[in-house]
């Protein structure tokens, strides 16, 4: 995140005045690798246990282990506005304080089934700053599962080069 | 030191230069250099060298760091655009030329080598005389100096060498062209098709010819492209070169001549006009890096920068002959710019067809072309719109739950139902109170003043929507469509994509800036080929029509040359 920033200051001090040496073009915002977390650990660690809670290790794989919560962190960290950011920082402490209230433990503490339950009730509550942040969470989990290379390969038949259309083919069962 | 001066001069001399790399601007530099002109190209982007110069066209979704959408920060170096992380490459940043809406304009602008060509529909729909001749029958505009037969073997030329796909339809409206096998409607457009058939005699649905490689000929293979692969992810650049670009096809080939010399980062600021010889000597440009002003000289000068930059190059060559303009004696320069009215949209739903999907990516459409006062005036506006028409199947999931189900659902997609859509081509009449200027003290970073847009739609064109809306909801009905959906975007004039006129053909100089070849009427040796030089706008898709004039006027002016006219 910090190298990010500084990144995009470095972009905006220079304001097409100076020309950038050929080393710091090719250092540029779009080739960097995505970064860590752009919240706090505590943090951080709730958001990964969300995003695996959504969609969780079984006999196939799943969020955590395809990488989804970096880039839920690279799309938070580039994407998004700061007060939807903030919300989302925000949530994850809400998430804690529901875990002890109800648990009286950490979310991390929780078995799977109960994390599931409480994000549920957040997805079917009242309270809109916590939906929208779940609701977020959700579609960017399911955007980075659907989108990975394992899933796209393994289960939806993904083909980069087709060769051919055929504009009316029977489904097949 | 006069010397010096003579050999500076004889260094950046050329027989031609073309000024533009895009769809026109190659045309022009394949027939020049193929003619045996040694030709300067000038373009004022980057350069962009094919296959090498696609950094995203084999890449995977999930090699998108942001899955295509576009970081905030890089959305305010680039304005609004409808490019995405995977082609943003094309983009142009936002303080790179800034320019005045006097009224609310779209303007799309490709600054690299191969221009549109890269980012191009890759429809090509032959005009016919039904087009040519609309001015003269109801008189709005001025008549075209040329007609289908002038354009029709040039039509066949370009379209040879540059692959079009195709049925041969029959009709008078459409011309039928240089054909490879054509790609196939679905299941839906064949429905619709026979509707259309069943219910009407003015209009029929065909497929859209497309520039597409779908048969590779001998010529295909010479220039190293091969068939389409149907990936339909074009607008990165096709490593196989399946469709027609200017970077594929028409700038390799003009390089192997070893006639051409590109010039990239090149930022064309005017035509010089020599008073003493009365004609144009060469073009002053800035280049984009430095910053520096430089003059290069030919016999003869190929304007292709796009239309409305076309129109800002004439606009901006002023000099003791021409005060407001290369070639404004009519004082019509930068008048009659008009585009087509992409306005009306439609969409519904499709029951039935349930055993039946689609495989593999279509790259083209199905296309309903134009059948509104053909033969006769027969509604309350001027000329018709032809109608693109695309059905189709997806799949979805369902996202509710959570966990186990949830992944189960987003793993095993089903099948919906299938969809239509319609969008409507429509002519738009050139009117003079739309038209371009130069800001008389705004300039760019470059120091070329800054253009007005001055454009807006018409009575006619609000009527042809108005039409387009019913005719879609009647031809959808019959169809049986469900939920039909036709509206008014009221989108910006511009939005096509498809900017024209401002320097338009015709018979009288008092009337017209081109003659029929395409030449300035008062100084010759300049010629305008791209979309500026449209006198009325037809209802296809400009580019190949715009090939089809350059590949003419190029050919001309290489025999002029020659015969040591110009």
């Amino acid at each position: 995140m910090q190298r990010r920033k500084s990144i995009k200051n470095i972009a905006l001090l220079a304001g097409g005045l100076i020309v950038l040496p050929t080393w710091a073009k090719a250092w540029s915002l779009e080739t960097l690798p995505p970064m860590a977390l752009p919240l706090p650990t505590l943090e951080g660690n709730t958001l990964a246990l969300i995003i695996e809670a959504i969609i969780p290790e079984s006999d196939t794989k799943g969020a955590k282990s395809l990488g989804v919560p970096a880039f839920i962190n690279t799309m938070l960290a580039d994407c998004y506005e700061k007060k939807v950011v903030e919300n989302v920082e925000k949530s994850l402490t809400r998430v804690e304080g529901i875990a002890q209230t109800k648990f009286q433990q950490g979310f991390a503490a929780l078995p799977l089934a109960q994390k599931q339950a409480l994000l549920l009730e957040i997805e079917k509550g009242e309270d809109k700053d916590l939906k929208d942040f779940y609701s977020l969470i959700k579609n960017l989990t399911i955007q980075g599962y659907t989108t990975s290379e394992y899933v796209m390969t393994t289960f939806l038949k993904y083909e980069m080069v087709p060769g051919h259309y055929h504009g009316c083919v029977p489904v097949k069962s | 030191m006069a010397n010096l001066n003579i050999n500076a001069r004889k260094k950046n001399t050329y027989d031609a230069i073309v000024i533009g790399s895009g769809i026109s601007g190659g045309w022009a530099a394949k027939e020049l250099c193929d003619g045996g002109l040694k030709t300067l190209v000038l373009e004022r982007g980057r350069d962009v060298k094919h296959i090498e110069d696609y950094p995203t066209a084999n890449k995977h979704p999930w090699e998108f760091e942001h899955r295509g959408q576009v970081p905030l920060a890089l959305r305010e170096n680039y304005g609004r655009s409808f490019l995405r992380e995977e082609t943003l490459h094309w983009a142009i940043k936002a303080d790179e030329q800034p320019f005045v809406q006097e009224k609310p304009f779209t303007w799309t602008r490709g600054y690299h080598v191969g221009g549109k060509s890269l980012l191009w529909a890759r429809q090509t729909q032959r005009w016919s005389d039904f087009d040519f001749e609309g001015p003269a029958r109801d008189g709005y505009a001025i008549d075209w100096p040329i007609r289908y037969a002038d354009i029709a073997p040039w039509y066949s030329h370009v379209e040879k060498f540059a692959g079009i796909s195709g049925n041969k339809d029959g009709l008078p409206h459409l011309p039928d062209g240089e054909f490879l096998p054509p790609i196939e409607l679905n299941c839906v457009e064949q429905h619709l098709q026979g509707v259309l058939a069943k219910n009407y005699t003015d209009r029929q649905l065909i497929q859209g010819r497309c520039a597409h490689i779908t048969s590779p000929q001998p010529i295909h293979l010479q220039q190293g492209r091969g068939k389409c692969q149907h990936r339909n992810l074009c607008n990165r650049g096709c490593p196989f070169g399946g469709y027609f670009s200017a970077n594929a096809s028409t700038l390799p080939w003009a390089a192997k001549t070893g006639k051409m010399t590109l010039r990239p980062d090149s930022v064309v600021h005017s035509i010089i006009f020599d008073e003493k010889k009365g004609k144009a000597s060469g073009v002053r440009i800035i280049d984009a890096n430095t910053k520096e002003m430089i003059e290069y000289y030919a016999k003869v000068i190929f304007v292709n920068a796009g239309a409305v930059n076309s129109n800002m190059i004439l606009l901006n060559s002023i000099s003791e002959r021409f005060p407001t303009g290369l070639g404004n004696d009519s004082g019509v320069l930068g008048k009659y710019f008009t585009c087509h009215n992409y306005r009306g949209k439609a969409n519904a739903q499709v029951e039935g067809f349930l055993d039946k999907t689609t495989s593999g990516k279509n790259p083209s459409n199905g296309y309903i072309p134009r059948f509104r006062n053909v033969l006769k005036q027969d509604t309350d506006f001027l000329r018709g719109y032809s109608i693109g028409i695309g059905a189709g199947r997806g799949t979805y999931s369902n996202r509710d739950g959570i966990g186990e189900d949830l992944k189960n659902q987003l793993l095993h997609p089903q099948l919906g139902n299938w969809g239509v859509s319609a969008w409507m081509q429509g002519e738009c009449v050139p009117i003079e109170s739309n038209h371009l200027r130069l800001h008389t003290e705004l300039k760019d970073k470059y120091g070329i003043p800054q253009l007005i847009t001055s454009v807006a739609w018409t009575d006619n064109d609000d009527k042809m929507v108005k039409d387009f809306q019913e005719q879609v909801e009647e031809m959808f009905s019959r169809a049986g469509f469900k939920n039909i959906s036709a509206n008014d975007t009221k989108s910006n004039p511009g939005s096509d994509i498809h900017e024209m006129g401002g320097i338009r053909m015709g018979a009288d100089p008092k009337t017209s800036i081109l003659n029929k070849w395409n030449q300035v009427h008062t100084c010759k040796n300049v010629f305008v080929t791209d979309g500026a030089c449209m006198t009325s706008t037809g209802t296809q898709n400009p580019s190949l029509t715009y090939m089809a004039i350059t590949a003419r006027a190029a050919n001309y002016a290489v025999g002029e040359f020659k015969k040591r006219n110009l």
